[in-house]
């Protein structure tokens, strides 16, 4: 940890001329009169000061007008007083610390520059998640420099306290918040209402306090324990059961309405290392045993994407969903319980149509005995999770792919806090973290907290449940705090360690807690007394500290109840799906999770995988229902020809609702018989359940900072008192108004061109190089020519010219003044991809990408290095009709750093060249901005800066130079070593750049030294060998890399045979996109295998991208295949 | 009628067409010299806060520039030490030199009365930490831009000297910016670098010469003793944009 250093303080901003005063207070500035004013200078000596205002007057004048602007400004050099042992100036310190989600602590490393911390990254020393992230977390450094948190601690002043009302908030110190919450003397008539946290210590403090007599309350939005807390009540288990999935067992995966790879379900990032490995393939033999995945959803989520079978249903029929799938395997495995099967029977009624698919899925999984895997999604009632664990039962899977967990929750609910509320037993309340207020608008609090003297609110903003508190104490982020938390599965215990002092008055969690035992402590002693009495979490503080995990058996549940008593007391829910009976759906927001990231401009601008709309929540419905409301409401202007096809029957939505990226979607109200409405824009999202829409929590907030403020629709009033989200029964109205959609990817369709291959594991095995007969190159002239057979090495560092007739320029070592010692190139396994965008992020925080805002990115000028597109392709299209069963193609696009690169050669100012390295560099001082590269760039992946998005607020940009200047606090988060692009020129990925050269030099370095300590030589007379000074292959990652959790991403030296890209890059999988233009691109991808079970009612040979781009590619063929669409 | 303009007019526009060319060319010249770092860095001599004195130090007492530039040869950034570096020394030597003021007050901070313990009346700020004073305000002298990322440990470790970008620092009482450190200058030295590679031994030693056989003058010495080490350690600078921009 460092302790901050009160003259660091001063380092932290860049010393410019504030005025000419500030300036003239330097001694260099009066050594400059001397020497231009000699003269005037000799007047200085004892004169009146009338005479001394005139020379000042005079040197001022000259120094506005004159010479200064031609000065450098003069900077200092601040060093410590006592410098810090573990610091040296620009070498950055990596600390383990860990962030607290509502799934667990997320064991991190952080990196910090002099003290800032710049940078997360996923510890590696936490085996199941190896080093990768997901996105919130890559996002939350931002969160530490947002200008808009609570900078201290405020009293609110104003008369009336409601949630709708700005109030006036006066600045307060925190030390008297922690000295009156320590004066407390009545604990019995204080009470908590707490987000869910995994932190131990904070648990144990709360189990002190309830033993003081203190009421804990807990509430959630997005409840992740509900199926815990559920599937325990339902089998009448004291303590809650949490399942714990391990999918790197698993051969066979059915996912209900679970989308455990993507945000909406906890420990995602485990998750997609885990099941993502089981498709790792390198040759044909390993399809034989990829593993394959069954999605039944009512909303098409990522999870869905990846999916080899995927069914759409709305979430109230999954109950009688996997009651079907539980009679299919009882059956089959001579379950005779006659009593069981009929209720089960009962219970799956009217599900006929379904039976072909569920008794193939049921056979499928009973295939590979103890290694297959059921699991729910997190919003479903209790009784599927029942069937679920009734399902996992039979399989026979606990101990190899899941185990139950025992977990005990002593916090009383939301309701209870009401209740108490309204019995006026509770004196002093605090809420900590969360966003009650925001989230329950049903609650009547005003008149709930009217019995309450003094309500006290520990948020990261003020928002709106500050609004009804008396003080609102400003949260510390957990870079700037200590804390001790277990991860979601409880294997691990993780130290949250504060990389910086805080940077506000603000206070932790665990400090208010402490407080109100009377004795007032910093977070630090907290944990550290809490780790002494504690002698089992490990050995030493300091290792803990240093590695960052501690590894603890979790208490799992050895002998399951028998859950056949409990199923039979599930009573049938009678549900009724028609367009004006819909099913609504409420997920996390993928911007803002439960609304904890409205502010966060990273996650606001990060495209959402599957609908590619940014800084926008919307009504999600199916294409069969937008048919039905656009003849209901033909001024609904949601379908303006009845279809999202064009003319060629391509998908592509229409130009009158599309248009430069703007989408105008009409804004409707939802209307939930029992309870609430809302209204939001509509969008049409092929994939979903026919009768199911779904939107998200965690938008349209109406007090948050200036990021956040006027995105998106509120959508809580829809949510359950008991975080419920799922409705029934709503109708849709139109309003006649509409909504511009940030949308940044219009087409849906690759439009015949072979840009995603994919094919089936099956044909994999016996086409191994199937990716190399699709596309234009594999019919067009072959472009290496008579080179086709020389070495992937050969073919990266002489380029070779093929058949061409023109000559490329010759960087070898022998024909060259210089030569590139490694020769970089990325491998992107489109197998492995699951479209979850945490490198989209990753990368953004390592390269100091800006935002840019919901205005720009409708202009199509948002800055992403990195994009992620998304394809649909679907099965057969009917006329014009949008489809409603789609596959997903994801595909992970940045620069791709082409050998023979279009932008080069079209560049007036020599500003983006090529290195020795096989880079396709970009000299940003050079670069006049004439956009002709962007212009000429096939991939689309060049961005340019229209605007001074890293001096100015979005809102300020228009304003040029005339503009307010932006809060400089978010400066401190920038990474020093990338160069923070300016107004005007073009930037793109550099592949890390900066990272390598690092490495380069850290190489080159370490065998220079290693040599001279081992020779004893002056230096002059050892040699070193070019093995020394190559980089190892492993060594560089780039930002995307590190983060992606299912490895998809690989970079590394083309030069080296033995190179983990090279060996990847020679595999048939292998291709090129818009390989036939011959630009010989260094990031080239490996083709996507699915794996779908041929005895499945909807199995094809092929994936619909596969008929697709036949269809585009030899129309002739397109009637014939038709007719036999099976057999393609 | 007769001529408006008298016959001298004629040369007129001749005349300005020598002329503008004249002042083209000057101006030209002026700002190829005088706008250039050559011009407007080199001789750059702030005055500093303290009045260190590197020919004292460097020069006389034979200080190896590793002992306050410590970080030089391992980090990008050769950094300027803390105030404890100089208080290693300066505790015993000119202990009370009113010069030292502000390294003594950067470094003992809030320990007032000088013994390594905070006592209660010094906690200024309440934190129960000895936190050090204000840092010394050294005054920048050798800056590149802010999209040049120069990296001191891989020219330090590989043969370049200090010599080469800073000049004749153990000769200077107060330092100033010797070289123009302007893109070309670096150039220069990434195309030929055996004009300036030497033994990593004599790196931080800035007098010295590439040791000379009779009759071979002193360029002529670097020059073969630079290819020799170019040879053995597969020196090749960067010569593309990646090396230094970022």
């Amino acid at each position: 940890m460092i302790r901050e250093n009160t003259s660091s303080k001063e380092i932290q901003g860049k010393q410019y001329w504030k005025s000419l005063d500030d300036l003239a207070d330097t001694p260099g500035f009066r050594s400059w009169v001397n020497q231009e004013f000699p003269e005037g200078a000799s007047l200085m000596d004892g004169v009146q000061r009338r005479g001394f205002l005139k020379v000042m007057a005079a040197s001022f004048g000259l120094a506005g007008l004159g010479m200064t602007g031609c000065r450098r400004p003069e900077h200092a050099i601040l060093p410590h007083g006592k410098s810090p042992e573990e610091l040296i100036p620009g070498i950055p310190a990596f600390y383990s610390s860990a962030r607290p989600s509502s799934a667990g602590f997320i064991p991190v490393i952080v990196e910090s520059h002099d003290g800032r911390p710049t940078k997360i990254e996923g510890n590696p020393s936490f085996a199941s998640s190896g080093g990768s992230t997901d996105i919130y977390t890559q996002a939350s450094v931002l969160d530490l420099y947002d200008p808009d948190r609570a900078q201290g601690c405020f009293i609110n002043r104003s008369e009336t306290k409601e949630a709708e009302s700005s109030s006036s908030w006066k600045k307060h110190s925190s030390a008297d918040i922690t000295e009156s919450l320590s004066k407390i003397e009545n604990l019995g008539q204080v009470a908590v209402l707490a987000n869910h946290s995994s932190s131990v210590i904070r648990n144990s403090l709360f189990s002190q306090l309830q033993d003081k007599g203190v009421k804990i309350f807990n509430f959630e939005a997005v409840d992740l324990l509900n199926p815990e807390k559920n599937l325990a009540k339902m089998l009448g288990a004291e303590k809650s059961l949490r399942t714990f999935p391990d999918f790197s067992n698993a051969k066979k995966v059915l996912s209900l309405d679970s989308d455990f790879l993507g945000n909406r379900e906890p420990n995602s990032c485990t998750n997609t290392k885990q099941f993502m490995q089981g498709r790792k393939i390198h040759s044909p033999k390993d399809s034989k045993r990829m593993n394959r995945l069954y999605s039944v959803e009512s909303d098409l989520t990522i999870t869905g994407g990846v999916a080899d079978h995927r069914l759409r249903l709305s979430s109230s029929e999954i109950e009688g969903f996997t009651a079907l799938i539980l009679i299919n395997l009882l059956q089959s495995s001579g379950n005779q319980d006659k009593k069981l099967l009929e209720h089960l029977f009962e219970l799956s009624r009217g599900f006929e149509s379904h039976e072909k698919w569920a008794q193939e899925c049921a056979n499928d999984l009973l295939i590979n005995p103890k290694q297959s895997l059921v699991i729910a999604g997190s919003h479903l009632p209790g009784s599927v999770h029942l069937l679920t664990y009734k399902i996992n039962q039979t399989l026979g899977n606990q101990n190899t792919c899941l185990q139950y967990l025992e977990v005990n929750h002593t916090a009383g609910n939301l309701a209870s806090l009401c209740e108490s509320l309204e019995n006026k037993e509770i004196d002093t309340l605090l809420f900590i973290g969360g966003n009650p207020v925001y989230h329950c608008p049903s609650v009547e609090w005003t008149d709930l907290l009217k019995s309450v003297s003094s309500t006290y609110r520990l948020g990261s903003a003020i928002d709106e449940t500050s609004q009804i508190c008396d003080f609102h104490i400003g949260q510390s982020h957990f870079l700037e705090c200590w804390d001790l938390g277990e991860t979601w599965i409880h294997d691990t215990y993780v130290p949250t360690q504060p990389l910086l002092a805080p940077l506000f008055d603000t206070l932790s969690d665990l400090e208010i807690l402490s407080s109100l035992f009377g004795n007032i402590k910093k977070s630090y002693d907290i944990v550290k007394e809490y780790y002494e009495s504690n002698a089992d979490i490990s050995d030493n503080f300091e290792d803990f500290l240093k590695i960052g995990v501690a590894n603890t058996k979790p208490s799992t549940l050895k002998t399951l109840p028998d859950a056949d008593s409990a199923i039979l007391k599930i009573k049938k829910r009678k549900f009724e799906l028609s367009e004006s009976s819909l099913e609504v759906l409420l997920t996390p927001d993928f911007h803002t999770w439960d609304g904890q990231f409205s502010n966060n401009g990273w996650m606001m601008e990060c495209p959402h995988p599957i609908t590619k709309l940014t800084w926008d929540n919307a009504i999600l419905i199916s294409p069969v229902l937008a048919k039905k409301l656009e003849a209901k409401y033909p001024e609904l202007g949601l379908l303006p020809d009845s279809t999202m096809l064009n003319k060629n029957g391509q998908i592509a939505p229409d130009t009158a609702v599309f248009k430069d990226g703007k989408q105008k979607a009409p804004i409707v109200i939802l209307d939930v018989g029992d309870h609430h409405q809302i209204s939001a824009p509509l969008y049409v999202q092929p994939g979903l359940a026919d009768y199911t829409v779904v939107s998200t929590i965690g938008q349209g907030r109406s007090r948050v900072g200036r990021v956040g403020s006027g995105t998106g629709f509120n959508t809580c009033s829809l949510l359950h008192s008991d975080a419920n989200r799922i409705s029934s029964g709503a109708s849709i109205k139109p309003t006649g108004e509409f909504h511009i959609l940030a949308n940044v990817q219009e087409h849906w369709s690759m439009e015949g061109r072979a840009i995603v291959r994919e094919t089936n594991a099956k044909y994999y095995a016996e086409h191994e190089d199937f990716a190399q007969h699709m596309g234009s190159e594999s019919h067009s002239p072959p472009m290496w020519g008579k080179d086709q057979g020389a070495s992937l090495a050969v073919k990266a560092s002489t380029t070779p010219r093929g058949n061409s007739a023109y000559e490329h320029p010759d960087h070898t070592y022998e024909h060259s003044e210089t030569f590139g010692r490694h020769q970089w190139g990325m491998s992107i396994d489109l197998n492995q991809c699951t479209g979850c965008s945490a490198c989209v992020v990753a990368c953004q925080s390592e390269n100091n990408i800006p935002i840019v805002g919901k205005d720009q990115v409708l202009r199509g000028r948002e800055m992403h290095w990195m994009r992620l597109d998304r394809y649909f392709s679907s099965e057969e299209r009917k006329g014009a009709e949008l489809p409603s069963d789609v596959q997903v193609s994801f595909q992970g696009v940045a620069c791709m750093h082409c050998e023979t690169a279009p932008c080069e050669s079209v560049c007036p100012v020599n500003a983006t060249v090529h290195d020795e390295e096989g880079l396709n560099a970009m000299a940003y001082n050079r670069c006049v901005g004439t956009r002709y590269c962007a212009n000429n760039c096939p991939y689309k992946v060049r961005r340019f800066n229209f605007f001074d998005w890293n001096k100015r607020d979005t809102d300020e940009l228009y304003k040029g130079p005339l503009g307010e200047k932006n809060d400089s606090l978010v400066d401190m988060g920038k990474n020093p070593d990338v160069t923070v692009r300016m107004r005007g020129v073009m930037e793109k990925c550099t592949y890390c750049v900066q990272r390598i050269q690092e490495s380069k030099i850290r190489v080159k370095v370490n065998a220079q030294r290693k040599a001279k300590l081992a020779t004893g030589k002056d230096g002059a007379d050892f040699t070193l060998e070019e093995k020394d000074l190559k980089v190892p292959d492993g060594t560089i990652k780039t930002a995307c890399q590190q983060v992606c959790p299912s490895d998809a991403i690989a970079f590394g030296d083309l030069s080296d045979p033995e190179s983990v890209v090279s060996k990847l890059k020679n595999n048939p999988r292998d291709y090129s996109v818009l390989g036939y233009l011959n630009t010989r691109p260094r990031t080239t991808f490996l083709a996507k295998v699915r794996n779908p079970n041929p005895n499945m009612p909807d199995y094809n040979k092929k994936p619909h991208a596969y008929r697709e781009y036949s269809d585009k590619a030899y129309p002739a063929k397109k009637d014939k295949s038709k007719m036999e669409s099976q057999s393609y | 009628m007769r001529n408006i303009f008298p016959r001298w007019t004629n040369t007129i526009p001749v005349k300005i067409i020598v002329a503008l060319s004249f002042i083209g060319g000057a101006v030209t010249a002026g700002i190829t010299y005088y706008a250039t770092p050559k011009y407007t860095r080199v001789g750059y001599q702030p005055t500093q806060p303290v009045e260190y004195n590197h020919e004292f130090h460097a020069g006389q007492l034979g200080l190896d520039c590793r002992y306050c530039h410590s970080g030089v040869d391992t980090s990008s950034h050769a950094n300027v030490p803390g105030a404890n570096t100089c208080m290693s020394c300066h505790k015993n030597v000119k202990a009370n030199s009113p010069l030292l003021e502000p390294i003594r007050n950067s470094y003992y901070g809030e320990d007032t009365n000088k013994d390594g313990q905070l006592s209660e009346d010094e906690d200024l700020n309440g934190d129960g930490l000895l936190s050090a004073g204000p840092s010394v305000p050294w005054v920048r002298i050798h800056k590149t831009p802010d999209y040049v990322y120069f990296n001191h440990a891989i020219h330090v470790n590989r043969g370049i000297s200090c010599v080469e970008c800073h000049g004749r620092i153990d000769q200077m009482e107060v330092v100033h910016h010797a070289e123009p450190l302007s893109m070309s200058f670096c150039l220069e030295c990434h195309r030929n670098p055996e004009k300036s590679l030497r033994p990593m031994e004599e790196v931080t030693n800035l007098a010295w010469h590439a040791p000379h056989q009779e009759g071979e003058s002193h360029d002529l010495a670097q020059i073969h003793a630079g290819l020799q080490i170019k040879e053995n350690w597969g020196v090749n600078p960067p010569l593309s944009c990646t090396g230094c921009h970022r």
